[in-house]
């Protein structure tokens, strides 16, 4: 059994630096990367010699090496037409980022609907150590999160900034018109209300299997497994590659094991 | 499969069973999985009687009392002259997991159980009241004279326990101790009925009367030899494969539907309102 995946560590490099304005005060601030999608990661090879393959650029008309100079960018406008910028074209028209997380207003961070989070960074002080505790000791007592904007690298993004885990944190919001309202969906419009006694009893069974959330109890099995199978492999031992059984199967032999368990207790 | 957790051999899992809600053969079996630590007891040493559907529950199914063809060998069986088939019929007891893991594997949906167990054929230890209401006569109709049934039964010293039929009735059964004949607690349920239907108006007891529109009709007559009853847990073989769930007063005073107790939450969530019922055999005052 391989061991739990270790926590993600701190990155070292700050990916922007600026300040957090709040009207006329300025926290400067550092932004650290927060999250890791660690999946595993593969590389093509190939076969006969074990070498890692490249992507090469090639024209699709005569199949020919393109070089970096030759590169311009597309935006099609229809199938096969294209609008063609230099990249010096696009960016003189870059936002420049003003370096400042411009808070407008403060809400409470459960006001937001989780759907709208897209990513979370770590603020750290630079340099500003006490503007920076008074910020997070205030935002921690309220329970509130400062609402404003970001500007990282070529894009705005609306932003909360609340207290997590003693520190301050900036979360990137997606657009409101970047998700799809669930009541667009056909399927939605047969729905009738159900029931008193039904809602009661549903709501008794949501009560029976209420519990704690944690979220340390859920793991990446296809992870740990292939890791398992990188570890074998180091050493040397053969794969033996086993024919999955079917879902169903697994679902069954689950029930079996629990409820011969069951039945030997009694 | 590479562990030996079972002696069947699974066949045609991906059968699509109840089309409706695209339940397949392999749930069917799970859910047996799951209610065999409630359901087992009830089936113990009982000549079933099985209702089939290997096509699914929108195909026609059949009964079969007799053990199938390629029957394997550790299923246990019994020998028994069947008075309606006038010949010896072979019945399936279900005395363990793995014969009812079979059974679900032969798409035997419904599982039926006699009143009596094989030892003691005549004495039966069960008294059994089929409340089932007669269109317009509804859910809510049977549930009523089930409350009524029970208050009365109550009055009598006796404790009856109750289960949804998975259709629209309700049945009320009283553990009993195996001192009665067939004949003595036939005449029991009948007494009770007639009773009933004469405080009533909507409760009729008479066989002649079962078809009569907006009633409600307290069966007496299975209570008989080689009558059968669908057994607590069981399947039933209707579009959204509700189960013949064994309640708790309080869920029939709530008039929860009876739809409500299916393949997919019976197994799962629900506590046994029947767990002391073979602790508790009672004695009826015949008279």
């Amino acid at each position: 059994m391989a061991k739990k995946p270790k926590p993600a560590q701190p990155s070292r490099r700050a990916i922007w630096s600026g300040s957090i304005t709040i009207g006329l005060v300025n926290v400067p601030v550092k932004l650290y990367a927060m999250i890791y999608d660690r999946g595993i990661n593969f590389h093509f090879l190939h076969k006969t010699d074990n070498q890692p393959l490249k992507y090469e650029r090639v024209c699709t008309k005569d199949g020919k090496l393109v070089p970096w100079e030759e590169v311009a960018k597309g935006y099609e406008v229809a199938k096969n037409e294209y609008v063609v910028f230099d990249q010096e074209e696009l960016d003189a028209v870059k936002p420049e980022s003003d370096k400042r997380i411009r808070i407008d207003k403060f809400v409470d961070y459960f006001s937001v609907d989780p759907t709208y989070f897209n990513t979370t960074y770590a603020l750290m002080p630079d340099k500003s150590n006490d503007a920076y505790s008074l910020l997070l000791a205030a935002l921690k007592k309220m329970g509130k999160a400062g609402a404003g904007r970001i500007t990282l690298r070529t894009k705005e993004y609306p932003v909360l900034v609340h207290a997590y885990k003693d520190a301050l944190v900036l979360t990137t919001l997606r657009y409101a018109y970047d998700v799809v309202d669930p009541q667009a969906f056909e399927e939605l419009k047969e729905l009738k209300a159900p029931e008193k006694a039904e809602l009661d009893l549903a709501m008794k069974i949501i009560k029976d299997l209420s519990g704690e959330f944690d979220i340390t109890e859920y793991e990446d099995t296809y992870r740990r497994k292939v890791e398992e199978l990188i570890a074998k492999k180091l050493k040397g031992e053969k794969i033996v590659v086993e024919k999955p059984a079917e879902e169903e199967v697994k679902g069954l032999m689950i029930a079996l094991r629990e409820t011969l368990k069951q039945l030997e207790k009694k | 499969m590479s562990e030996k957790l079972t002696k069947v051999q699974f066949t045609n899992f991906d059968k699509i069973l109840f089309p409706q809600i695209k339940v397949t053969k392999a749930q069917v079996i799970e859910y047996y999985i799951k209610i065999a630590p409630k359901m087992l007891r009830h089936l113990a040493n009982r000549p079933l009687v099985l209702t089939r559907f290997p096509d699914g529950v929108e195909k026609e199914g059949f009964y079969e009392k007799d053990t199938p063809e390629g029957t394997p060998s550790w299923v246990k069986t019994v020998t028994l002259y069947s008075e309606t088939a006038k010949r010896d019929v072979h019945y399936i007891l279900c005395n363990d997991l793995d014969t009812l893991i079979w059974l679900a594997n032969l798409a035997a949906i419904e599982i039926h159980i006699p009143l009596s167990t094989v030892d003691h054929r005549d004495k039966p230890d069960f008294v059994f009241f089929d409340v089932d209401p007669e269109p317009p006569a509804t859910y809510e109709d049977a549930a009523e004279v089930a409350l009524l049934l029970k208050e009365k039964l109550n009055q009598l010293g006796l404790e009856p326990y109750v289960k949804t039929s998975g259709k629209k009735g309700l049945h009320v059964l009283i553990p009993i101790a195996r001192e009665y004949t067939f004949r003595e607690t036939r005449a029991f349920v009948h007494t009770v009925g007639k009773q009933l239907s004469k405080e009533h108006a909507i409760v009729v007891s008479e066989f002649s009367e079962t078809k009569k529109p907006g009633k409600v009709f307290i069966d007496y007559l299975q209570n008989s030899h080689g009558r059968t009853m669908i057994c607590p847990y069981s399947l039933r073989a209707v579009p959204t494969a509700t189960v013949s769930t064994p309640l708790d007063w309080s869920e029939v005073k709530k008039r929860i539907k009876p739809a409500e107790f299916n393949i997919s939450n019976v197994a799962s969530l629900r506590k046994d309102p029947w767990k002391n019922i073979f602790g508790n055999k009672q004695k009826l005052e015949v008279k």
